[in-house]
C-alpha cells in the first residue's frame, strides 16, 4: 500500500502534470514499436507464403520431386514413383494474373480422388477440419467443366465473388478465362489457392503430359530409393529444406529493414531515457527526503522504473495499432519486391496476430527498462542531502566525463573493427556483426556527447558572444554547466541526422550503381515477355510463334531469346540466364560503350564453356574470376568457367549468365521466357511498336516495352522497395525530432526555477525566447554535424558491408549533396523550432511559485 | 522614494494586503516582520516590480509602476532593483563570477573588474570558478548579495537573507550588507522573523493579516 502511494505521488502524478512531455515519449515508442512490428508482419508473412506454396494443398506432404531447372517435367515418371511411394500426389501448378482484380492466384492442378485418399478425407480427418471436403463441394461441375476452378471462400470475400463468377487470368503467355465452380469453405487453405482438376488443366493450358511436382508423403529410406531410380535432371528434397532454402532469401530483405527499423526503436529509448531523466532531476528533493526517511535503493529504481514501464505498456499498445497500419503497407512493398527479385508471391493477409502483439509489448517493455534503468539508477543514488544542492548531479557527471568518453572513443573503435570482420571474414550468413558494429558505433556516439558538446561549446563562445552579446553569454555560460542534460537533445539531433545522411546516401549510391547497371544491361530497343510474369525473370515458355511473327517484321534486326531457369548451386537455387549472347554484343554500342565488357561477351559467345555471376553468388560461395562453377543438368554435371563477376540488381538470389548454346546442349531446351529486340537504327519506335501490339496482343497476352518504358519500370520498382525505407526513414526522423523537442522542454520545465530566478534579475520573455533558441540552435549545428561523421559511418558499413553480404550488391558511393544539404537545414531549422515551443512554455511560467520568499 | 497608496491584494478568494499605506525614503533602511501569511512576501513583490495591486498604486521615485506593462516592469527590475532570497536562488549550473555578472549581462554591460571586486570583497576569492552547490550556505549568500548589488540599483530587497544560515554566519551576513548599504547608500526592505536581525534597519514595520499596524 506505501509502496502503491508513493508510486501515486511521484510516478503517476508527474504523468499528468507533464502531459505534453509524456504525449511525446508515448509517440515515440509507438512509431518505432509500429514500425518494427510492421515490418514483421509482413516479413513474416511472406515466408507464410512461401511455406504454403511449397506444403501445397497437402499438409501431410514431407517430401517433393521437381525438376532442378524449375521447370515442368514429363509425368512419366508418377508411374515409377506411385508404386515405389503409395502417399504420393502428383502436382501441376502456374500463378495466373487477374488484371481486373490486380491479384495473383496460384493454381494447383491436381489429381482430386488421389488428394481425397491423400488426405484421408474420407476417414474424417480432424486435423483437416475446414480443409477439402466431399461432402459439399460440386465435384461433378468442377470436373465436367475445363475451365472450372475451386476458389477459397477467403479469396471470395476480399475479392466479392460467388459460385458461377468467371475470371480472366493471364497465364503463361495468354488470356485465360475460368470459371468458379464452387467455393470452398477451407480455412487451411491459403487465400489465393486455386484448385483444378489435373487432367482438366493440362489439357486447356495445353500443359499435356506435364507435372510441376510430385507431393510425397513418406520416410527417409523411401525418399533415398526414389532418389536413385530419377533421372539426373530430378531431384527428391524435404519439404523442410526447401522452405528453408527459399525462407534465406527473405530473410536478408527482413533483417535490412528490421534493422533500420531498430533504430527507430532507438531514437524511441532515448525519448523514453529523457522523460524519466526530468522526473528524476525534478524530484531530486523528494527522492533526497525518502532517502533520509528510510527508503531503499531499490524502491527508488522500481518507482522510476515503473514509470518507463507505464509510459513503454501505453506506447507499444499504440504501436501495435499502428504497427497494424504498417503492415498493410509494409505488405504491399514486400510482395511486390519479392515477386520481382525472386519469384511471385501472395501475401493476403496483414492482420496481426495475437503473438504479434505480445512480441510488440514485450518489445516495448524491454526498451522500456533500458530507457528507464539508467535514470532510476542515478535515482537510487541521490543522498539526502542533495535536497539542497542543486547541480550535484551535473556535477557528479563531470568528474566521470572523461573516463565515459575514452569508453566512447572504444566503443566506436570495438564497431569499426567488429564490422569490418563481417567484412572480410563474413562468419555468419547475414550481415550480423556489422549490424552489432553499428550499434556499437551509435553507442560510442553517445557515450562520447557531453565530451564532444564541451569541445564544441569553446568553439562557439566567441561567435555567440559576438552575435548574441550577454545572452550569448548566458547561454553558453549554462549550457557547460549542463553538458549531460544537453547532450541527450544532441544526441537525438545527431541520430536524425545521421539516418537522413545513411539512409540517403545509401538510397543515391544504390540508384547510382543501378542505373549503371541498367545502362549495362537495359541495351535493346524492345522488351516482351509474358503479361503474366510479374518477376524480372521468367519462367514459363513464351509460344515460338511469337518470336517469329516478331522475326517476320523488315524492321527487326536482331532478337535475343533469352530463357529464364533455376539452376541448383550446393542444394540451393540460383537464376541462369540463357541469353543470345552473339546479339546481344551486335548491338551493345549503341548503346553502351564498354570494351572490357565487349571482350567478356565475346568470350562466352566461343566454344569454351564460361559463365558470369553475380557477386552475390561470389561472396556467398567463395567463387571468383576463373574459378569454376558446376551444376547439374538432365545431361549430367556441367562445369563453367566463371569468366565475369558483377553485381546483378535483378534479383537477390544469386544469377548465372550463359549463352543459350549450351542450354540445348545441356538441358535440352531451345524455347524462351522473354525476348530482347533490336530494331534498325531509323525505326520510329512509336509507331513500331503499336503495329507490333496489333499483331500479337489479340492472340497473345504479352508486355511490350520500349527501352525507355523498361528502365523506368525498374526504376520504379525500386522506388517500391524502398518505400518501406523511406517510411522508415521519415519516421525515424519524426521520432528523432520528437525527441529534440522533448529533450528542449524538459529542459525548460526542469529549469523552471532558473528561469524564474533570471526573471526576478530582470531577464524579459524575449531574452529569455533568445537563450532558449540559441540553445536549440547550438544544439542543432552540433548535432548535425556529430550526425554527419555517424552517418557517414553508418552509410559506409550499410554499403559496402550489409547490402553485399545480404545481396552482393556493389554499391559506389554517392553523395547527394545538394538534398543532403537542403534536407540538413530543415533539420536544423526544425531544432530551432523546437526551442521556439519551450519558450511558449517558459513563458507560462510564474515566477513567484517558484521562487519562495519564505 | 517609494509610496504603497492605499494597495490591496487578493490570491483567489483570499485577500493577501488591505488598503496598505507606506512611504520609504531614499536610502533607507526599513524591516517588515509579521507571522506567515501576512502579507510579507507579496508586498515585497509588489514593491519589487513582480506583481502588480489590484487596486492602489505603487510609486517609485514618482512613477507609478502599478501601470507599467510587463516589458517596463522587467526592465524596472532589471536595472532598479536587487534581490536577496531566503534560499539563495542562485542558478546551479552556472559558476560564482556568471552567478555575479548575470545582472551585468542583463543590462548588457559586462564588467569583468567589477565582478572580480566584488569576489574580493565577499571574501570569495580563489572561488570565481566553483559551482554554487560546491560552496557553504555563508559562502552562497555573500555571492546571492553580490549578485544583488552588482548592478548598482537603487533598491534591495531581502527575504530572511539569514533564514537559512547558522547565528553566527548570520550576523557575517547582515555585517557585510549593511556595511555595503552604507557605502553605497541603497534604500533597502528587509524581511525577518528574527528580532535581532530586524533591528539592524533604521525603521521596522509590523505587519499582521495583511495590514501594516506598527
Amino acid at each position: 500500500m506505501k509502496f502503491l502511494k508513493l508510486l501515486r505521488m511521484l510516478v503517476i502524478r508527474n504523468i499528468r502534470e507533464e502531459k505534453f512531455l509524456t504525449f511525446l515519449s508515448i509517440i515515440g515508442i509507438a512509431l518505432g514499436i509500429g514500425l518494427f512490428t510492421g515490418v514483421k508482419v509482413a516479413s513474416d508473412r511472406a515466408i507464410t507464403s512461401f511455406e504454403s506454396e511449397i506444403r501445397g494443398i497437402n499438409p501431410h506432404a514431407t517430401y517433393e520431386i521437381f525438376d532442378r531447372s524449375g521447370t515442368d517435367f514429363n509425368e512419366q515418371i508418377y508411374r515409377d514413383i506411385r508404386f515405389i511411394a503409395e502417399d504420393s500426389l502428383p502436382v501441376i501448378k502456374a500463378f495466373g494474373y487477374l488484371p481486373a482484380l490486380h491479384d495473383t492466384i496460384d493454381i494447383n492442378g491436381i489429381y482430386t480422388l488421389k488428394a481425397a485418399q491423400f488426405l484421408k478425407l474420407f476417414q474424417g480427418n480432424k486435423e483437416l477440419e475446414g480443409g477439402l471436403s466431399y461432402k459439399n463441394t460440386d465435384w461433378e461441375t468442377f470436373y465436367r467443366t475445363i475451365n472450372g476452378i475451386l476458389v477459397t471462400k477467403r479469396f471470395c470475400e476480399k475479392q466479392v465473388l460467388k459460385k458461377g463468377d468467371s475470371l480472366n487470368a493471364l497465364m503463361y503467355d495468354r488470356e485465360y478465362a475460368l470459371k468458379i465452380v464452387d467455393v470452398l469453405d477451407a480455412a487451411a487453405l491459403p487465400t489465393n489457392t486455386v484448385i483444378m482438376d489435373i487432367g482438366n488443366f493440362q489439357e486447356y493450358f495445353e500443359k499435356a503430359g506435364y507435372l510441376s511436382r510430385i507431393d510425397l508423403a513418406t520416410d527417409q529410406r523411401t525418399a533415398d530409393e526414389i532418389r536413385k531410380n530419377l533421372p539426373p535432371h530430378l531431384g527428391v528434397e524435404k519439404k523442410e529444406e526447401l522452405f528453408r532454402n527459399r525462407k534465406a532469401l527473405v530473410m536478408s530483405f527482413r533483417y535490412n529493414l528490421q534493422f533500420v527499423s531498430l533504430i527507430a526503436i532507438l531514437v524511441g529509448i532515448f525519448l523514453l531515457y529523457n522523460t524519466v531523466f526530468i522526473t528524476v532531476v525534478k524530484r531530486r528533493s523528494e527522492i533526497g527526503i525518502l532517502r533520509s526517511l528510510g527508503a531503499d535503493r531499490k524502491t527508488v529504481i522500481l518507482m522510476f522504473t515503473i514509470q518507463g514501464f507505464i509510459l513503454g505498456l501505453v506506447g507499444s499498445l499504440l504501436g501495435i495499432i499502428l504497427g497494424q497500419f504498417a503492415a498493410y503497407f509494409s505488405v504491399i512493398a514486400v510482395e511486390k519486391t519479392i515477386s520481382t527479385l525472386y519469384s511471385t508471391i501472395t501475401i493476403s493477409d496483414y492482420l496481426i496476430t495475437k503473438r504479434d502483439a505480445i512480441m510488440a509489448l514485450v518489445l516495448g517493455m524491454f526498451v522500456s527498462l533500458i530507457a528507464s534503468i539508467v535514470p532510476s539508477y542515478e535515482a537510487s543514488k541521490i543522498r539526502p542531502h542533495e535536497t539542497s544542492r542543486e547541480g550535484s548531479f551535473e556535477g557528479r557527471y563531470r568528474r566521470y566525463q572523461k573516463s565515459v568518453s575514452v569508453a566512447g572513443i572504444l566503443c566506436i573503435l570495438s564497431g569499426l573493427i567488429i564490422s569490418y570482420l563481417d567484412y572480410r571474414n563474413t562468419p555468419f550468413a547475414f550481415p550480423l556483426l556489422a549490424y552489432i558494429g553499428i550499434l556499437f558505433i551509435i553507442g560510442g556516439f553517445t557515450l562520447m556527447s557531453p565530451f564532444y558538446l564541451s569541445l564544441m561549446l569553446r568553439f562557439f563562445e566567441r561567435p555567440a558572444k559576438y552575435l548574441f552579446r550577454s545572452m550569448g553569454n548566458i547561454t553558453l555560460g549554462d549550457m557547460k554547466g549542463s553538458t549531460y542534460r544537453f547532450s541527450v537533445a544532441l544526441m537525438s539531433v545527431a541520430i536524425s541526422s545521421a539516418l537522413i545522411i545513411a539512409l540517403l546516401i545509401l538510397i543515391f549510391s544504390l540508384r547510382g550503381s543501378l542505373q549503371a547497371w541498367i545502362n549495362k544491361n537495359i541495351t535493346a530497343d524492345i522488351y516482351i515477355k509474358p503479361a503474366s510474369c510479374r518477376a524480372n525473370y521468367c519462367f514459363n515458355p513464351m509460344s515460338e510463334e511469337v518470336v517469329r511473327i516478331v522475326e517476320s517484321f523488315p524492321e527487326v534486326e536482331g532478337v535475343d531469346r533469352f530463357r529464364g531457369l533455376h539452376l541448383d548451386l550446393h542444394g540451393k537455387k540460383v537464376i541462369a540466364g540463357f541469353a543470345d549472347i552473339q546479339v546481344k554484343r551486335k548491338y551493345l554500342s549503341r548503346m553502351y560503350a564498354d570494351s572490357e565488357y565487349e571482350e567478356i561477351l565475346k568470350e562466352m559467345e566461343g566454344d569454351e564453356q564460361v559463365a558470369g555471376i553475380s557477386e552475390y553468388l561470389s561472396i556467398q560461395y567463395g567463387l571468383k574470376k576463373n574459378d569454376t562453377i558446376e551444376f547439374k543438368s538432365p545431361a549430367g554435371n556441367v562445369a563453367f568457367r566463371i569468366n565475369d563477376v558483377s553485381s546483378s540488381y535483378s534479383t537477390t538470389s544469386g544469377f548465372v549468365y550463359i549463352d543459350r548454346k549450351w542450354l540445348n546442349r545441356y538441358w535440352g531446351l531451345d524455347d524462351t521466357t522473354q525476348i530482347s529486340v533490336y530494331v534498325s537504327k531509323d525505326t520510329a519506335l512509336n509507331q513500331f511498336i503499336p503495329r507490333l501490339k496489333e499483331r500479337l496482343l489479340p492472340e497473345y497476352s504479352l508486355e511490350i516495352w520500349n527501352n525507355r518504358e523498361l528502365r523506368d519500370k525498374v526504376m520504379d520498382i525500386f522506388n517500391t522497395s524502398f518505400a518501406i525505407t523511406y517510411a522508415i526513414e521519415f519516421i525515424s526522423i519524426m521520432v528523432s525530432l520528437i525527441g529534440v523537442i522533448t529533450a528542449l522542454l524538459s529542459l525548460v520545465i526542469e529549469r523552471k526555477r532558473e528561469i524564474s530566478i533570471i526573471r526576478y534579475l530582470g531577464a524579459s520573455w524575449k531574452q529569455i525566447r533568445q537563450t532558449l533558441m540559441l540553445s536549440a540552435g547550438i544544439i542543432g549545428i552540433t548535432g548535425i554535424i556529430l550526425g554527419t561523421f555517424l552517418g557517414s559511418l553508418m552509410s559506409m558499413i550499410l554499403i559496402r558491408v550489409v547490402n553485399k553480404i545480404s545481396f552482393g550488391w556493389e554499391i559506389h558511393f554517392r553523395i547527394p549533396l545538394i538534398i543532403l544539404v537542403t534536407i540538413l537545414i530543415i533539420v536544423f531549422l526544425t531544432t530551432v523550432f523546437a526551442g521556439y515551443l519551450p519558450s511558449k512554455v517558459a513563458r507560462k511560467i510564474d515566477p513567484r511559485k517558484f521562487v519562495s520568499f519564505e | 522614494m517609494i509610496k504603497l497608496e492605499n494597495v490591496e491584494k487578493s490570491y483567489g478568494d483570499h485577500k493577501v494586503l488591505r488598503g496598505i499605506n507606506l512611504e520609504i525614503r531614499r536610502g533607507e533602511f526599513i524591516s517588515i516582520t509579521g507571522s506567515s501569511g501576512c502579507g510579507k512576501s507579496t508586498l515585497l513583490n509588489l514593491i519589487g516590480g513582480m506583481d502588480i495591486p489590484e487596486q492602489g498604486r505603487v510609486i517609485i521615485d514618482g512613477v507609478n509602476i502599478s501601470a507599467y506593462t510587463d516589458e517596463n516592469l522587467t526592465l524596472f527590475r532589471r536595472i532598479k532593483v536587487g534581490f536577496i532570497f531566503q534560499f539563495f536562488n542562485l542558478l546551479p549550473n552556472i559558476t560564482v563570477f556568471e552567478n555575479i555578472s548575470m545582472p551585468l549581462l542583463l543590462n548588457g554591460a559586462e564588467n569583468d573588474e567589477k565582478v572580480r571586486a566584488y569576489i574580493q570583497d565577499m571574501g570569495l576569492g580563489g572561488k570565481e570558478n566553483t559551482y554554487p552547490y560546491q560552496l557553504s550556505g555563508g559562502e552562497q549568500q555573500r555571492v546571492a548579495i553580490a549578485r544583488a548589488l552588482i548592478h548598482d540599483p537603487e533598491i534591495v530587497l531581502a527575504d530572511e537573507p539569514t533564514g537559512s544560515l547558522d547565528s553566527e554566519t548570520g550576523t557575517m551576513i547582515m555585517d557585510i550588507i549593511q556595511r555595503l548599504i552604507r557605502e553605497t547608500r541603497k534604500t533597502v526592505v528587509l524581511v525577518t522573523h528574527e528580532a535581532h536581525i530586524a533591528a539592524y534597519a533604521q525603521r521596522i514595520v509590523r505587519m499582521k493579516d495583511g495590514i501594516i499596524f506598527a
